[in-house]
């Protein structure tokens, strides 16, 4: 019993993580039908980044993305403006060759710059761990998912509460609609993406602390992260929570009942039993047949 | 020798190669080295040829496909190991279960539109690893398997292997070639430019999709297994590694997507480049570099691929030229006669028919579509009458065109039913609808702009049977009869012309003619006469009357009232969402409930002026009883 809770527990503390990754993902999908491949390889420079300020400063890593996360954003806003707006208005799997390209180079400079070995920060409360009850919850674990509940909910306030997330939300809806009244659609999807790009920044500095990474994990986590996308739908923020969630329950229990070997296998299983059933994923809406 | 001239230039080239490619070992035979750089050139021709199926014709990218590689070398590896048989007479088993895997995930991503697919692919990749490391039992997990060595000389050294996949290669372009010319192929392409057209046009995407995702991996698995022959050992990090789709991704785009012999030249390209990077570049962490480096540029700069752009540059050299305006057509104005064996094969396909002229064909039964908070269609019925040219008119946003997309099957309704031709089809796919004999044309014309018009006329399915799926789409009775129908219309001789290049009442016509190879029952068009030239709306007419008179029935939405009342009965006026008015021309034209809602005082005829000039009516007057309907509100 203690077994089953303190993995549902574990399972909704990464899975909180995982919101967060997917949320940039899902959001510059949202806005612009990009797929950004080159998400996971973000969450990586972001990592070493962390990484290597925590090795020459001691400087909190899950602090750090304070630095990190305007960083990114304006890495996100240049790397749109220079690359993915010159594709604008080609098919969608144009971006997704593109970006894929783009993780290649960033998987590459870190090859040669950072080299090829598992790093790992390993700030002083690593080892630690909360206890409620019988259930023991690791210090890393919570203060990342507190950190990335802290982002999602900045996320959610811009986006709902301010002229900008509203601007975002209706190119979101009605590109040509939204471009009539005033929301220009090639800065909003710049700032989008930028968006998008920026909650990396604690997304990765999370990753730096919960687990061992180098340049080529990126493919483990751009799989993962789009793994979620579509189980909750295609653009679907809420979707994007509910499949992160899944996720993390699927490999908690998996590893304490199963094998640790498995755990990402299952996640996979559980998105194709779910297309099988809902094609369009959990919260995605049917893509309307565009019969003019 | 005039047979071989005759054969197109890229066919002699590509033989030409061909001979080079199989002499090379005979005249350079004691160099393992530039012949193990060709034969890998080889294998990434046929994985980038495969590809080009799925991801080229069709349109949807696989990032996942060296999977089929790994799968092709695991099946054999294992089979080899346990019983001992040679890899080389199991290989086609690996491209078996290559075959099997795809239909299996096929079936699940592929039956809807969008993005899922892409994604998928990567996940699958992944999740085979994770099989392969972890089913020890089986695959001996990170360990690896190691295979029996060569069984000739070592004297001979690679120059088996060269040729096997050398073969191996050129049955890939055979049959990648075979494919595009079929109708099969055809469909990958429709879908590919317009997938909601291609299932209104009787396309199963959905298997035309699975289908092709299937044949895009059967020769990858197979040379799987001879690669795992040729490595003599295999392991899950090996097999199953996303460079190598990258790679032949990258080969495929470098060449040209959708083409025939772009994959391979972009795939000699690009194994010839990453081993240079590989022996002058500094080793494997360049090649990741330098391959994503690649991809963005190709992307960014050539996104058409070298073998596109050479063409597109050869043909601005050399213009072909085409007399686009009809000149001679547009001042004689000859009538139109459908050639007879159409002709005769379109009454055949209506007298077949259970429904018997002037009996109710077409059935909608209070159908509604709403959109959030707008009703669309309002509880709507609707009957179309065997034999007739109905009318839907009603001002716009009135829901005619809303209408037709819930019977052809590009929208479901939200209630009622819709009935053709005895059988209940709105819970059908379109396709399904299509090969019941329902077709239809757009408001705005939904060509395949980069197919030729006599593919775009080729493409439709009137059957969902695998031989009309597999007919020759290039020579033979479907080409020839697509030859026939763009006669009908009068652009026979823009057969060959791609169809954006056609003028937009030319593309009206076309897709009417591209709906005839549906052998259809009922033909909805979507305002048949907007944006079309005086002269050839008299060809359009004249072909519609003489459809007609073959049993075609029709049900027209159009502005152009004088038109819909000289070739229309019975007329239906279509107001929010429901009919509010149905009767012969002469009828509507005076009814002042249709004036009010439609029409305008503009229209209404002065004193003494109607009832006597109506044209005489050569089709069968039995359906006179037409009442008007009070409107529904």
């Amino acid at each position: 019993m203690t077994h089953l809770v303190q993995a549902i527990a574990l399972g909704l503390l990464i899975g909180g993580v995982y919101a967060l990754m997917a949320s940039g993902l899902t959001l510059i999908f949202g806005v612009m039908r990009i797929i950004n491949i080159a998400q996971g390889a973000f969450l990586i420079l972001v990592a070493m980044l962390t990484w290597w300020l925590w090795h020459e400063t001691g400087i909190d890593p899950i602090l750090a993305s304070v630095v990190t996360t305007p960083l990114m954003f304006g890495f996100g806003w240049v790397a749109y403006r220079l690359l993915l707006s010159r594709i604008r208005g080609s098919s969608a799997s144009m971006s997704v060759l593109l970006t894929f390209g783009f993780a290649l180079v960033i998987e590459g400079i870190l090859n040669i710059t950072a080299g090829n070995k598992f790093k790992s920060a390993t700030p002083s409360y690593f080892e630690e761990s909360f206890r409620v009850g019988g259930v023991s919850l690791p210090k890393a674990q919570v203060f990342g998912f507190l950190a990335a509940m802290a982002v999602l909910a900045v996320l959610y306030f811009v986006l709902t509460r301010t002229w900008t997330g509203r601007a975002i939300r209706a190119a979101t809806q009605n590109p040509s609609g939204a471009a009539l009244v005033g929301v220009g659609a090639a800065s909003t999807a710049a700032l989008a993406f930028a968006i998008g790009t920026a909650t990396t920044g604690v997304g990765g500095s999370i990753l730096s602390v919960l687990y061992p990474f180098f340049p080529a994990s990126h493919y483990d986590w751009i799989s993962r992260l789009l793994g979620i996308v579509v189980l909750g739908g295609m653009g679907s923020l809420p979707g994007a929570l509910i499949g992160a969630g899944i996720l993390g329950l699927a490999e908690t229990l998996t590893a304490t009942y199963g094998s640790l070997n498995w755990s990402t296998l299952v996640f996979y299983i559980v998105i194709m039993v779910v297309l099988l059933f809902r094609p369009q994923g959990l919260f995605g809406a049917k893509l309307r047949e565009d019969t003019v | 020798m005039s047979r071989l001239r005759s054969l197109p230039r890229a066919h002699l080239i590509a033989g030409l190669c061909l001979v080079l490619l199989l002499l090379y070992p005979v005249v350079n035979p004691w160099q393992p080295y530039p012949q193990g750089v060709m034969l890998l050139a080889f294998l990434l021709a046929i994985q980038a040829s495969s590809w080009n199926i799925i991801s080229g014709y069709a349109g949807y990218i696989s990032l996942g496909h060296s999977m089929f590689l790994g799968l092709g070398s695991y099946t054999v590896g294992v089979l080899a190991v346990r019983f001992g048989v040679n890899p080389l007479w199991v290989a086609p088993l690996g491209g078996i279960t290559a075959v099997v895997i795809a239909v299996l995930i096929g079936s699940v991503v592929l039956r809807t539109r969008g993005h899922a697919f892409v994604i998928i692919t990567i996940a699958m990749l992944l999740a085979a690893q994770i099989f392969a490391v972890n089913l020890k039992s089986i695959t001996q997990g990170s360990d690896g398997i190691t295979l029996e060595l060569p069984f000739w000389d070592r004297d001979f050294q690679n120059i088996p292997f060269y040729y096997v996949y050398l073969i191996l290669m050129v049955l890939t372009v055979l049959f990648s070639a075979w494919i595009r010319r079929t109708k099969f192929g055809t469909g990958l392409v429709a879908i590919r430019e317009d997938e909601g057209k291609a299932a209104s046009i009787g396309v199963n995407t959905t298997r035309f999709k699975i289908v092709a995702y299937a044949a895009s991996s059967f020769f990858i698995g197979m040379a799987g297994g001879v690669y795992a022959y040729y490595l003599t050992f295999i392991n899950p990090v090996g097999s199953f590694a996303i460079l190598g789709s990258v790679t032949i991704v990258l080969a495929t785009l470098t060449g040209g997507r959708g083409t025939l012999y772009g994959p391979v030249i972009g795939a000699f390209i690009v194994q010839l480049v990453s081993e240079g990077a590989t022996v002058y570049g500094g080793g494997s962490n360049a090649r990741v570099l330098v391959f994503g480096l690649a991809l963005m540029l190709v992307v960014l700069f050539l996104p058409k691929g070298i073998l596109p752009t050479i063409e597109a540059w050869w043909r601005r050299r050399h213009p072909e030229k085409v007399e686009y305006t009809d000149q001679a057509g547009a001042l004689s104005r000859v009538p139109v006669t459908a050639t007879e064996r159409v002709r005769a094969e379109i009454a055949a396909v209506n007298e077949k028919d259970e429904v018997a002229p002037g009996e109710i064909l077409l059935d909608v039964r209070g159908v509604s579509k709403r959109f959030g908070g707008l009703t669309a269609v309002d509880n709507a019925d609707l009957t179309v009458r065997k034999g007739s040219i109905t009318a839907l008119i009603g001002p716009n946003g009135s829901g005619k065109t809303t209408l037709f997309n819930l019977i052809s099957g590009g929208m479901a309704a939200d209630s009622g039913e819709i009935w053709f031709d005895g059988r209940r089809i709105d819970g059908m796919r379109p396709w399904r609808r299509g090969h019941l004999g329902l077709g239809r044309t757009y408001q705005v014309t939904r060509l395949f702009k980069e197919m030729t018009v006599q593919e775009n006329v080729v493409a439709p399915l009137p059957d969902s049977r695998w031989r009309t799926m597999f007919s020759d789409a290039v020579r033979g009775h479907e080409a020839a009869r697509a030859r026939e129908l763009l006669d009908i219309v009068g652009l026979g001789r823009f057969a060959n012309q791609p169809a954006g290049a056609l003028s937009y009442g030319q593309q009206k016509l076309v897709e009417l003619a591209q709906v005839l190879m549906l052998e259809p029952k009922l033909i909805l068009l979507d305002e048949p006469a907007g944006g079309v030239n005086p002269s050839l709306l008299g060809q359009l007419t004249e072909v519609i009357r003489e459809l007609n008179r073959s049993g075609v029935t029709f049900l027209i939405v159009e502005h152009n009232i004088p038109l819909v009342l000289d070739l229309c009965d019975p007329v239906v006026v279509f107001s929010h969402g429901a009919p509010i008015a149905e009767g012969p021309p002469e009828r509507i034209r005076t009814d002042p409930l249709v004036l009010d809602a439609y029409l305008g005082d503009d229209w209404r005829p002065a004193d003494g002026d109607e009832g006597t000039g109506d044209p005489a009516d050569d089709r069968a007057d039995d359906r006179a009883d037409t009442t008007t309907r009070e409107a529904v509100q």
